[in-house]
């Protein structure tokens, strides 16, 4: 209470005199100095009224409770500041901010990781289990029979109990604090749920006179079960299907008392805003709980099906190897047998085999020799270094590269020599010795057994020309018509054989014989010989055979003709002109072809 | 979001379930009416700028044969009143309706309405009929379930009744 604070007045000077004023005040001091001091002192504070950090420290937290109590004003005004004080203490310290949360958030994060591990082991370990056992083919069929998805045909055959729904509700209201399902589960109108439970649970009670601590502790209706733990301000709804066991009771009531312990203010003045519930959450997902009929003994179908599945793949690739190693064998004993080639290693090298040695030009393709075994071109690499093999097949190939002899001879080897065979042209046989020298390996060629078609065939043209005569009447020196086919025919051979001559390289000397009869005087006889020769020498220069030498010779009587016996055989006409061919190396010059 | 009880009270066939039908799309039967007595339904809506989530609890109609429980009406920040505008003794219930539950809640906010407005010719109530009551309510208001005329806004000052006090 403010205390009225009178100032001394000037009135009284009017009437007494001014000592007798000093003697009041004098004795006014003397009696109330301690009071007027302290009478100054609040006269002071009054007329400077500020209240003091002080003396506000002593009152603000009780005025805080109590105005908190009262309504929420102090609230609403406080919640901007502290959004911006919190949001500006982010901006500046952000570690300050972080250290204080990690003890919270830590555990948190690691619940909710730790939950859905445990989910999806349960869920691939129930895939694994059933997905390929007899069991399991009949619910994929149950499955596609009701058009549900194979998990949850598993998960209800193989359920023993889960807990799909939990609902923490408001005692009083009947609103909706909390709410969490399991996986897979769909929730629909929880509020409405939560409303409609609350009003079972009145009804109930009001039905059968119950007090209002008393409550349904269980509902049931086919494979679901409502379990409902009651608080003293809420209680816990849990949806449970299949048979849950007597412990899980334990779980819930034992959540709503911890939720009961720390949210006893916030339930006690629950005005319909569940935000300060939201924290419930992990109690709550504790509660989701389930069990799993568990398979008796032994090893899944699954399982053996891929241990043997395993075994089969490890014989399959043991087989294949070995059949590999068996067809590489064969390979490499078809193509060491083959001439010219010498495989000295093999080697794998990034997946594919490779092959090392040696190859003669002139042998096989191994590539071929792969290919005609089953290979693909590409099953095997060689790297096969070129080298001259000396085995009597190599020496044969090579020796028909190099010598390409005509069909009409036949090649062989023997040891180091070769042996021809048969006819060849006299160009071929003249230098098939020396190129046979030339392969590597021969020493020496045989051809004794060659024979030279241009010498056989000159020696057939001699032998037909000295066969051939031109008869004479007698005493006459012309050639007569009658004679005229066998001029030409005589014609002919002369020039095949210069034909064969040129091939030979020889430039034989043809002797125009001329004969006659004994009959008259020799010296006449001798003379008509030489006639007769160079008239059909002369016929026969106008051929103009270069290659060959026409000569007249005049025998005179033909000795045979003597021979009366034999004249008159008619072995032979002593008035011809016959030939005789005399051969003689070309010039070595080479003129000549 | 915030919620909200609220209870639907009235007498017999006064149309508080059709007045909820036009409020909401339920998922839940009518025959729990009948049976447990109740029916509840939610709406969102918006009130001072924030959204309200209204529990409607549809309490069966007051008559000789089934009163109100009051165990239903527990923890309610609301009720809207029904009177059947062509039935005058629906006045009476609803008076009576609004003392019990005064009596079990205090007072809190409730709207009064007469429906079934839209039935002219056998319109039998006037509004100082029921001023006294009126008096007591925030919101005083003819309605029709069947043309959905009133309804929307009986509900929002209702929601914003509830956000003041």
């Amino acid at each position: 209470m403010a205390i009225p604070h009178r100032t001394p007045s000037s009135t009284p000077s009017a009437e007494f005199p001014t000592r007798k004023t000093d003697d009041f005040s004098a004795l006014r001091r003397l009696l109330l100095a301690p009071e007027q001091v302290q009478l100054d002192r609040l006269r002071e504070r009054l007329e400077n009224f500020s209240l003091q950090p002080q003396e506000v420290s002593h009152v603000l937290p009780d005025a805080i409770r109590l105005r908190a109590q009262q309504d929420n004003r102090l609230l609403a005004s406080m919640i901007p500041i502290t959004q911006e004080a919190f949001a500006l203490s982010i901006k500046q310290s952000p570690q300050l901010i972080s250290d204080a949360i990690a003890p919270i958030l830590g555990p948190a994060i690691r619940k909710a990781v730790s939950r859905a591990m445990r989910g999806m082991l349960q869920s691939l370990n129930q895939t694994l289990e059933y997905g390929m056992s007899w069991q399991g083919l009949q619910w994929r069929w149950e499955a596609w029979k009701t058009g549900r998805p194979f998990a949850e045909v598993v998960l209800l055959h193989t359920l023993r109990f889960r807990v799909e729904q939990v609902f923490l509700i408001h005692k009083r209201t009947g609103l909706l604090l909390n709410h969490v399902m399991a996986e897979g589960v769909t929730g629909q109108g929880e509020e409405v749920i939560s409303g409609m439970l609350t009003a079972i649970q009145d009804f109930v009670r009001d039905s059968f006179h119950q007090s209002q601590d008393e409550g349904l502790e269980s509902l049931r209706i086919g494979e679901l079960t409502v379990w409902v733990e009651q608080g003293p301000s809420a209680i816990l709804a849990s949806v449970i299907r299949g048979a849950p066991p007597v412990k899980l009771r334990d779980v819930l009531q034992g959540t709503v008392e911890t939720i009961h312990a720390q949210y006893s203010e916030a339930l006690r003045n629950f005005q319909g805003d569940a935000g300060p519930f939201l924290e419930t959450r992990l109690s709550l997902e504790d509660c989701l709980q389930a069990q799993f009929v568990k398979k008796p003994g032994g090893l899944p179908v699954a399982v053996w099906v891929l241990v043997v599945a395993c075994i089969g793949l490890i014989g399959w690739w043991a087989y294949q190897a070995s059949l590999q190693h068996q067809q590489w064998t064969s390979f490499l004993n078809r193509i060491g047998a083959e001439p010219g080639i010498v495989i000295t290693s093999v080697q794998e090298e990034s997946g594919q085999t490779v092959f090392f040695g040696l190859r003669d030009p002139l042998a096989a393709d191994p590539t071929n020799v792969l290919q005609e075994m089953g290979y693909p071109a590409d099953a095997a690499t060689f790297r096969l270094e070129p080298f001259i093999a000396l085995t009597p097949e190599m020496l044969y190939k090579r020796a028909l590269k190099i010598l390409q002899p005509p069909e009409t001879v036949t090649v062989s080897i023997d040891g180091s020599q070769v042996v021809l065979v048969g006819q060849a042209t006299h160009a071929w046989i003249s230098e098939v010795a020396q190129r046979s020298l030339a392969i590597p390996g021969i020493t020496s060629v045989n051809m004794e057994r060659l024979t030279d078609t241009a010498l056989k065939r000159f020696e057939t043209l001699r032998q037909v020309l000295e066969g051939q005569s031109l008869n004479f009447l007698p005493g006459q020196a012309n050639i007569p018509v009658e004679e005229s086919s066998k001029l030409e025919e005589v014609k002919r051979t002369l020039r095949q054989l210069e034909a064969a001559a040129r091939e030979l390289r020889l430039e034989p000397s043809v002797r125009v014989l001329g004969y006659s009869s004994p009959d008259g005087p020799e010296i006449i006889n001798t003379r008509l010989s030489e006639i007769r020769a160079k008239e059909v020498l002369k016929v026969l220069q106008s051929l103009s055979l270069r290659a060959i030498s026409l000569v007249a010779v005049g025998r005179g009587v033909d000795p045979s003709a003597r021979d009366v016996g034999a004249s008159r055989l008619g072995i032979s006409n002593p008035r011809r002109v016959s030939f005789e061919v005399a051969p003689a190396p070309a010039p070595s010059d080479g003129r000549r072809e | 979001m915030v919620q909200k009880k609220i209870c639907m009270l009235g007498g017999f066939a006064v149309g508080k379930t059709s007045l909820v039908r036009r409020f909401v799309s339920g998922i839940f039967s009518e025959k729990y009416l009948t049976t447990v007595g109740v029916k509840i339904d939610q709406r969102t809506v918006t009130a001072k700028g924030k959204e309200l989530l209204l529990v409607l609890w549809d309490l069966y109609g007051d008559d000789d044969y089934q009163k109100v429980r009051a165990s239903y009406l527990q923890g309610s920040s609301g009720y809207i009143l029904v009177i059947d505008g062509t039935r005058k003794e629906t006045i009476d219930v609803a008076i009576r309706l609004h003392e019990f539950t005064t009596a079990t809640l205090g007072p809190i906010p409730f709207v009064l309405l007469l429906n079934k407005y839209d039935l002219e010719d056998e319109w039998a109530v006037d509004l100082p009929m029921v001023s006294d009551l009126g008096q007591k309510a925030c919101l005083v208001s003819t309605v029709s379930a069947k043309t959905g005329e009133g309804v929307e806004a009986a509900f929002a000052a209702l929601a914003e009744a509830m956000t003041s006090s």
